[in-house]
């Protein structure tokens, strides 16, 4: 980053007052409370703050959590979510991509913006809508796929092994085409001249999309896996609205923030664990973390090998 | 790639996309019964009366929901456009000590987004007195990490001779900001309608922030679907199908800006 003109912090802080003070209120503020919240027993009164009977546990609520076997459930729920979905989109959106790319104009415009569609309503709407979709034997999904194709019906909603494939069924609809969108865009972006250089070589179509369309989405792609990693981590809505706040059969379908809410809050089963939920959800961000930093490890080992 | 795989491809995926919305249109026209009946897609006869049951108020105040969730995605997506430009625009055109400690703390916010500090927000918001106020669901989404990349990425493109000329000139960097603004607004508006989508559907905060008689539409929904033993589904498509309107509207006016400016960010 050289050449840029060089300022003093003071002279551009009036330009960064105001994320630096939102980022202090709204992040470190409920983080630090996050921990000390987590290190307090479930049974002070910390929602009154005139009760003063703040007791803290140490790690207690951290082993806790370590010794709940719904907290694992719901932790490799999320994993296989998460990976399942980011690996459909971002293949399945790459060539809905390339095949819009090579539409007309006009066309392509309009296929993107229809393709946008699923990702502009709102998860809690479309997940009654999906119930209706997978419910039972007359659900669309079975009537037009699964026995025209020969297999018994599935109860997608009520049978464990299929709760989590209808989730990702539903967060691949949803993002894909907004995906698809990015990646599209990012090909416009290609200049043109690597195309006509790709013609007089006589470049084929799969060298082409290798050599010159694969290395135009390269950095899009990675930005838009962060972004599904986290989102998927921190989806609530879907899930919540699909299932009814619990983790449907067998809590197969269980996933973090589902549970995080189901301790902290009643309604879900009632416990009205605060400093454990804090606990809980303090652990899983340096997991989400660590996960990223291996993916971008691998990556950068992958290209140097 | 062949254009019969291409064609094939797309057509699915246009199905499979828009057959749901389909279904949610003509379902808001629909009984009961043929509801329980997705395999049919249009009603047996079109009647407009789950709008009208909805709209009257009986089961949910739908109006106020549709208020409530465009006062909070319109006000926080403009404090979020405007705050995470000025941040993107220091990071891509100056050079300062603290830049580091700066991506740092847009990127932790992504790696730590709001939902896995909603407890502690619940309970900083019931210290601080402002649980129930529209404005805490305001407040604290507007430092957004997307917001800070989206912005550095797209003022890199700037070329730097603007500024040159106008360090000659002795500008201050906020004067520079409002130069080169105009130069800027299809990246004010995709990273907007980006922002507002995403907060047009925020569920968990929503649920703890706010108080029972302004729900946001995400609310507004899942109220509607708990007491559906009551009101018919039909009522729930129908406001399934109002709530998606404005936001498609919006996205379908900027939609050509909305690609102008990601494909000039993809660049680099």
């Amino acid at each position: 980053m050289t050449g840029l003109p060089k300022k003093s912090f003071r002279q551009l802080l009036p330009l960064l007052l105001p994320f630096l003070l939102l980022w202090v209120l709204f992040w470190v503020v409920p983080l630090v409370m996050g921990i000390d919240l987590s290190l307090q027993s479930p049974n002070s009164g910390f929602l009154d703050p005139q009760l003063e009977t703040v007791e803290y546990v140490g790690t207690e609520n951290y082993k806790r959590t370590l010794n709940d076997p719904k907290f694992y459930k719901a932790l490799s729920n999320t994993f296989v979510y998460v990976v399942g979905s980011v690996l459909c989109i971002l293949p399945l959106a790459f060539l809905l991509a390339v095949s819009l790319f090579e539409c007309q104009r006009i066309l392509r415009g309009i296929l993107a913006f229809c393709l946008l569609i699923p990702g502009l309503a709102l998860p809690g709407a479309m997940s009654k809508l999906f119930y209706l979709f997978f419910h039972g034997r007359e659900g669309v999904l079975n009537q037009y796929l699964v026995i025209p194709l020969g297999f018994d019906p599935i109860n997608w909603m009520m049978d464990p092994d299929f709760i989590m494939l209808s989730l990702i069924m539903q967060s691949i609809w949803r993002w894909t085409g907004v995906v698809t969108l990015f990646f599209l865009c990012a090909l416009e972006g290609i200049p043109k001249w690597h195309f006509e250089v790709a013609k007089l070589e006589g470049l084929s179509p799969l060298s082409k999309i290798r050599q010159i369309l694969i290395p135009g989405v390269r950095k899009l792609a990675l930005f838009v896996a962060v972004f599904l990693t986290v989102d998927g981590v921190a989806s609530f809505s879907g899930a919540y609205s699909l299932l009814g706040g619990s983790g449907g059969m067998m809590d197969s379908g269980l996933l973090l923030v589902t549970y995080v809410y189901q301790v902290a809050f009643p309604g879900g089963s009632g416990r009205f664990d605060l400093p454990g939920a804090a606990a809980m959800s303090l652990m899983v961000a340096p997991m989400v973390a660590a996960f990223l930093y291996l993916v971008l490890k691998i990556r950068v080992l992958l290209k140097k090998g | 790639m062949s254009r019969l795989f291409s064609f094939i491809l797309l057509l699915c995926f246009l199905i499979v996309s828009l057959y749901p919305f389909a279904w949610m249109f003509f379902s808001s026209f629909k009984t009961n019964k043929e509801i329980y009946q997705p395999a049919q897609l249009f009603p047996e006869k079109f009647d407009g009366q789950a709008y009208g049951m909805l709209l009257d108020g009986k089961f949910v105040d739908f109006g106020e929901g549709l208020w409530q969730s465009f006062f909070i995605a319109g006000s926080q997506s403009l404090l979020a456009t405007f705050v995470s430009a000025l941040v993107g625009f220091v990071l891509a055109k100056y050079s300062f000590r603290g830049k580091t400690f700066l991506i740092g703390a847009a990127l932790i916010i992504i790696l730590i987004p709001r939902q896995a500090l909603v407890v502690p927000i619940f309970e900083w918001f019931n210290f601080l007195g402002w649980t129930g106020n529209s404005w805490s669901l305001i407040l604290c989404g507007i430092a957004s990490g997307l917001g800070v990349i989206f912005f550095t990425q797209s003022f890199r493109h700037l070329p730097d001779e603007l500024i040159e000329s106008s360090k000659l000139e002795g500008f201050s960097p906020w004067r520079v900001f409002r130069l080169i603004l105009p130069l800027f607004a299809p990246g004010f508006v995709t990273y907007f309608l980006l922002h507002f989508a995403l907060c047009w559907q925020e569920h968990l905060l929503a649920l703890l922030l706010l108080d029972d008689n302004a729900l946001t539409l995400p609310l507004t929904l899942a109220k509607l679907s708990d007491s559906s033993h009551r009101a018919p589904e039909a009522i729930g498509m129908a406001a399934a199908t109002l709530s998606f309107i404005p936001i498609l509207v919006l996205f379908g006016l900027f939609f050509g800006k909305m690609r102008t400016a990601l494909s000039q960010l993809s660049l680099s």
